[in-house]
This record gives structure tokens, C-alpha cells and sequence, in this order.
């Protein structure tokens, strides 16, 4: 019992690190239609920015995932402007040609700049809780929290308000969003932003549970790839629930099943909803 | 018509992604090109070019450049000596590094470019898959590998021209179950590294562990590319109550998983796999105390050689870091060759200069002595005395093997 409680939340800390991720993979494909490559690599910019403004900077944890927020929400505009912008009346291949040239730009930039070596990331939330023979970090619980309450604030500004509502407009309709008035360049630097943040989110959070290195967004964007299928390409709930499915199928997989064959179990998943509701679980059909 | 479309979407990208990654592989010819000028003024002197193949890209960079780092350390100290005299003819040395990504097929490659363009007589490659791919043409195309990795069964195959810079892994076996059992209890949990070698360390070990009536509980590999968190296994592996576990892998995350292991609880030792690096561990840790219990290999910088501490420095001012044994290693290998090279008489005649190998280690002068190797055998592995250090409260402590 406390095994599968433990494995529970193991499942829980790594899900959320995924529903980040693939939040910010799935905004962006509201406006490009085509997954974003490079957003591993924004992932991975997070990390180092935040941990520079740590290490170099002396700066606290927090204020550094701020910066580091801005810093790569800031990346991602200029990749809509200078990339994605010009090629959006491009046939779609010429957009994933582009965010593969900007994914080995980046991780290039990354080595070249910070070196080839792993790093780690202090934390202020290192101490380890224990309540009823489980083990809790506080970073751990802290990834837990963080993520739901990004995901709250995203889900509100997306639905509440008039500039989130124009998001949502643009992904299910670029032309018609135009027609009624909607700054579509404003709203697509806008997504980049906020999909850029929550990247930075994401690998500032897990970064002290891990290392940073160039190519530490490998270790999320294939899953959130899968996540944003499963979830249905587009969909923002579809990416928060299908996050937790992976993490839990993955921990509870490596548990009862095994561990050599995680992967696998979390494939076979894809498959089976896949076959059931073959657009994913939350998609709006269309695109 | 629109099945057509995506056909060739796909199509294209592959032939991105491939085209793209050709283009990655640009080959870094290091600084020493300069001074080949200064050699043409004199007629007595040439240049041998020294090739290297490694990843110094991906997710291994760190690696390459650390090994690469100690041959150019050693080439540079030949160089700026005023190089090496044979038969009356003075020498410098080039090294001429090119990228492999860590993969067999492009070390293939990249050594037969090298035999090509630079004609080196001693190709470095520091991983065990490299090194079995360039075994395959390097007799017929005349040149020694230089091969950094502990796999023993390099050695074994009778190819004449390798010579196996570190120890074999195997002699470890030994002195880490010893440590271990007597220490802690015979029930271990297996968490290496998911690559062929540590694989292959695993099923040693494990074979080793079991004929001393040790009893493995747990054996899984972690793929350090591909896992976010490693809470999820640790708890899996410390179900079944483990008195020692097996670990190993590059330092940084091998120690991450050291360090999350004890945050669930766990009070036992560590049989750290000789890849990973105790000084190196440390700085993620922050200190030695999460490792008490530990086994594994001495770190470079607190070995008793009285050529250590000059080089160490030597090395920081060079690089910015303290050198672990791939620099250290490399280090000694390349300095090796070149006093082979002299011995034989000769810089080309690869066969001549694996033969004066032995002569090479004999004239080693002391203040390169940062290892103590005596012997090369007839496999051409270089044969140490292995030194295996256990971290004891709080502290690095030398463990005698015998």
C-alpha cells in the first residue's frame, strides 16, 4: 500500500512536469498547426537562464524562474516574428524545417555558451518530508503545487478573459479571427510567450531534481509529443490530462509491471485510446 | 493525391534531419596548425599528426572533450618542449579531432578520413563501440588505437595494433564485493547505467556477487537520456530492502541518484562502477557524507603519485577544472606513445612502435607519472596497480587491493 501511494506520487511530480510541457507544445500548435520541434530546446534554455541568474547573479530561486520566464517568453516571440511569421502562408513543411534549424541552433548556442558538462541547480526546497512512511521532497511537492496552480491561472486566463479568449479564437480559426477583429500577429506573439514561459516553468521546476545539460529537453518533448496526441492535438485539457496519464502509467508501469518495459506500457496506452478515440481524447476535430 | 503529400513531407523531413546532422559533424582541427610554420623554416623537422575520434557533441560531449583534453595537454607539452627527436629528426605533434557523436558507425568513418588526409600513426577513441568498429580495418590500414575504455573484452580479440590505455574493469570486482559484503550484507539492487558497458559491468558483477553467496534482488538499468526523475525506480529497487546498491554511469547523474536514494531512506553502501568519479559526484552532492559507504575508483586528484598535485595544476590553469582520470589517462597514454615513437625509431612504422611500447613506459619521464603503469601486456593493455578508494565519514580512504 504505501508502495503504490509512494509510486502514486512519484507518477504525480513527473506528470506535472509533462502537463507543462505539453501545455505550452499545444498552444503553439493553435497557431503554427504543426508541433513545435524546438520547444525542447526552449525547455532547456529555461534551465540554464535560471540556472545563470542563480549561480552568476546570486539571485533567489524565485525571482530567477521569473527572469528565466521572460527571458525565453521573450525567445519564443522572437521565434514567431523572425521564423514562424514569415513562413506562415509557407506550405506546413517549411515551419518544421524552420523548428528543427532553430532546435539545433539552440542546443548548439547552449554547449557553445554554458559547455558540454552537466550542471546542477541548488534549491532552497531541499529538505525531505516524511508523513505516514512516504517521502516527499519539498522541491517535489513544491513541482506538484506550482503546476496546478499554473495550470488554474492558465485555464482562467484562457477562458476569462478577453486576450485569452482570442487565443482560443485564433486556434480554431485563423481567418475567421481576423475577420472579427482580432490582432492575429498580437495574439500568435502573445501564444509564443506564454508557451515559452510555461517551458521555462517547467524546467526551472524540475531542474534541481535533475541536471541541466544541452540536451535535457530530449528527456520531455518526445513524451509531450505523445501527450498532445493522445490528449488531441490543440487541446488544453487534453494536454494536462494526458501529462498525468503518462506519469502515472509510467510509475505504476515500472512498479506492477516493469520497469525495463515503461515505455512501452506508456506506447501501448497511445495505442489503445488511440484505437478507441482515434483523435485523441479532448480534440475539436478540424484540424 | 493528399497520401502523396505526406509521403513526401515525411520524406523531407528525414532528409533534413540526416543532412542536417552531416552537416554537424565539422571537424575541429586544434591550434597547433600555427606552429607547423615555425617547423618549415628548419629542414630537420616534421609533424606527426595524431588522430582522435570521439563525441564532442550530444549528450556525451563532456566526456570527449575531457579525454581529448589530456591528449592535447600532452601534445602541447611535446610541442612547447620543442618536440621529439627520432632517428635526428625533430617532430611536433598535431592532433586532428573529429566529432563521432558516440556512435561506432561515424568513429568508422571519421578514423578512415583520418587515414586518408593526416595519415596518423595512433588513432584515440575513447568509447568501447568505436573502438570495435575501428578494429576492423586498423591492421590493414596501419595505424594503433589509442582505446580508452576499461571493456576488457577489447583486448581479447587479438587485434595487434590496440593498446588499452585504463585498466580492465573486471580486476575491480573483487575488492568492491568485498568491501561491500563485509561491510553492509550481501543483498544488492542493480541501478546502472543503461548503456552496452554498463550492461556489461552489471553482468560481471553480478556473476562475481552470486559466487560469493551475495544475492542480487533487483537488477534494472536507468537510461540517464531518457528519465527525468529516478524517485520512481529507487523506490521499486528499495521495496526489496538492498543492502548495497550497484550504480553507475556518468558522475553528475549517477550521483543525483545516490543523492535521491538517500532521500528515501536508504542507509547502505554504494559500489560506484568506475565510469563515475568520486570528485565528480561530489559537486552535485555538495559533499562526500551522502556517500559514506561508497566504493569505487581513486579520483584522480587524491591519488599519492607524486606527480599529481604539478599536473593538477597544470591542468586548471589550462582548462579551468580539476582533471579526472579520462584527461589523466589520456594524458600519460599519449606521452607513452611518443616515448615509444622515439625508442622505435621511428614515427611511422606502427608495428615498430607497438613493439617499443614497453620500452615507451620504461623511459616515461617521473614527472608524467601521474599513474604508476609498469607493464604492458601481450594484449596490449596497459597493467596498473588498481587503486580503489571507499568514502568513509565523510572522506575519501584508500583501499588496499591485493
Amino acid at each position: 500500500m504505501e508502495i503504490l501511494i509512494q509510486q502514486l506520487f512519484n507518477g504525480l511530480t513527473i506528470g506535472s512536469v509533462y502537463s507543462l510541457v505539453a501545455l505550452g507544445l499545444t498552444l503553439v500548435y493553435g497557431i503554427l498547426h504543426i508541433p513545435n520541434f524546438a520547444h525542447g530546446a526552449l525547455y532547456m534554455m529555461g534551465g540554464y537562464i535560471t540556472l545563470t541568474m542563480m549561480t552568476k547573479y546570486g539571485f533567489h530561486y524565485w525571482i530567477a524562474i521569473i527572469v528565466s520566464i521572460l527571458v525565453v517568453g521573450l525567445l519564443g516571440v522572437l521565434m514567431e516574428r523572425f521564423v514562424f511569421h514569415p513562413l506562415r502562408d509557407a506550405p506546413p513543411i517549411h515551419d518544421k524545417i524552420a523548428a528543427i534549424g532553430i532546435l539545433l541552433f539552440l542546443e548548439a548556442f547552449a554547449q557553445f555558451v554554458w559547455g558540454a558538462e552537466y550542471q546542477s541547480m541548488p534549491t532552497p526546497y531541499g529538505q525531505v518530508v516524511e508523513i505516514f512512511g512516504l517521502t516527499f521532497t519539498m522541491q517535489r511537492l513544491l513541482i506538484v503545487i506550482a503546476a496546478i496552480v499554473v495550470m488554474i491561472l492558465l485555464t482562467l486566463f484562457l477562458k476569462k478573459t478577453f486576450t485569452g479568449s482570442t487565443i482560443i479564437a485564433m486556434s480554431q480559426n485563423r481567418e475567421g479571427a481576423n475577420l472579427v477583429g482580432i490582432n492575429t500577429k498580437k495574439v500568435a506573439m502573445l501564444t509564443f510567450m506564454i508557451s515559452g514561459g510555461l517551458a521555462a516553468i517547467a524546467a526551472s521546476l524540475s531542474a534541481p531534481i535533475n541536471l541541466v545539460f544541452p540536451g535535457m529537453g530530449h528527456l520531455v518533448i518526445l513524451k509531450a509529443f505523445v501527450i498532445i496526441i493522445l490528449g488531441g492535438m490543440g487541446s488544453v485539457p487534453g494536454a494536462i490530462l494526458g501529462g498525468y496519464i503518462l506519469g502515472f502509467s509510467e510509475s505504476l508501469g515500472a512498479t506492477y509491471i516493469s520497469n525495463d518495459y515503461k515505455d512501452i506500457i506508456a506506447f501501448v496506452l497511445l495505442v489503445i485510446i488511440l484505437s478507441v478515440k482515434p483523435t485523441g481524447l479532448f480534440s475539436k476535430g478540424g484540424h | 493525391m493528399k497520401k502523396m503529400k505526406w509521403l513526401f513531407m515525411f520524406s523531407m523531413i528525414f532528409v533534413l534531419i540526416f543532412s542536417l546532422a552531416a552537416c554537424n559533424s565539422t571537424s575541429n582541427t586544434s591550434g597547433e596548425n600555427d606552429e607547423k610554420e615555425d617547423d618549415n623554416k628548419s629542414e630537420e623537422s616534421g609533424t606527426v599528426n595524431i588522430g582522435y575520434t570521439g563525441p564532442l557533441s550530444g549528450p556525451a560531449a563532456f566526456y570527449g572533450e575531457r579525454t581529448l583534453n589530456g591528449v592535447k595537454m600532452a601534445a602541447d607539452e611535446v610541442n612547447a618542449a620543442g618536440g621529439f627527436e627520432v632517428n635526428g629528426k625533430k617532430y611536433k605533434l598535431n592532433v586532428v579531432s573529429l566529432d563521432d557523436k558516440y556512435l561506432p558507425n561515424e568513429a568508422g568513418a571519421n578514423a578512415k578520413r583520418l587515414v586518408q588526409e593526416n595519415k596518423p600513426p595512433i588513432i584515440f577513441t575513447p568509447h568501447s563501440g568505436g573502438i570495435f568498429a575501428l578494429q576492423v580495418f586498423n591492421q590493414l590500414d596501419k595505424f594503433i588505437i589509442g582505446a580508452y575504455s576499461s571493456e576488457p573484452q577489447i583486448t581479447e580479440v587479438g587485434n595487434k595494433l590496440t593498446v588499452r590505455i585504463p585498466p580492465r574493469y573486471d580486476g575491480y570486482l573483487k575488492p568492491f564485493t568485498e568491501y561491500s559484503m563485509k561491510n553492509f550484507g550481501k543483498n544488492i539492487a542493480f541501478l546502472p547505467t543503461a548503456s552496452q558497458y554498463g550492461k556489461d559491468w552489471a553482468e560481471n558483477l553480478k556473476a562475481y556477487w552470486e559466487k560469493e553467496g551475495g544475492k542480487v534482488v533487483y537488477n534494472s538499468a536507468i537510461d540517464f537520456t531518457k528519465e527525468t526523475d529516478f524517485f520512481t525506480i529507487l523506490t521499486n529497487a528499495l521495496k526489496e530492502k538492498p543492502d548495497v546498491l550497484f550504480i553507475g554511469g556518468a558522475s553528475e547523474p549517477t550521483a543525483k541518484v545516490a543523492k535521491q536514494a538517500r532521500e528515501l531512506g536508504f542507509k547502505g553502501g554504494f559500489i560506484v562502477m568506475d565510469q563515475a568519479k568520486f570528485d565528480e559526484m561530489k559537486a552535485v552532492t555538495g559533499s562526500y557524507d551522502l556517500l559514506n559507504g561508497s566504493i569505487g575508483v581513486m579520483p584522480l586528484v587524491d591519488s599519492q603519485e607524486a606527480a599529481i598535485p604539478d599536473f593538477v595544476k597544470r591542468y586548471n590553469e589550462k582548462y579551468g577544472e580539476n582533471p579526472g582520470s579520462e584527461a589523466g589517462l589520456n594524458y600519460i597514454g599519449m606521452h607513452v606513445f611518443v616515448e615509444a615513437m622515439k625508442a622505435a625509431g621511428s614515427v611511422d612504422d606502427v608495428e615498430k612502435i607497438r613493439a617499443n611500447m614497453q620500452a615507451g613506459l620504461d623511459n616515461l619521464p617521473d614527472d608524467k607519472k601521474i599513474y604508476i603503469v609498469n607493464k604492458i601486456g601481450e594484449d596490449g593493455g596497459f597493467e596498473f596497480d588498481l587503486s580503489v578508494a571507499a568514502v568513509e565519514e565523510g572522506k575519501i580512504v584508500p583501499i588496499k587491493v591485493d
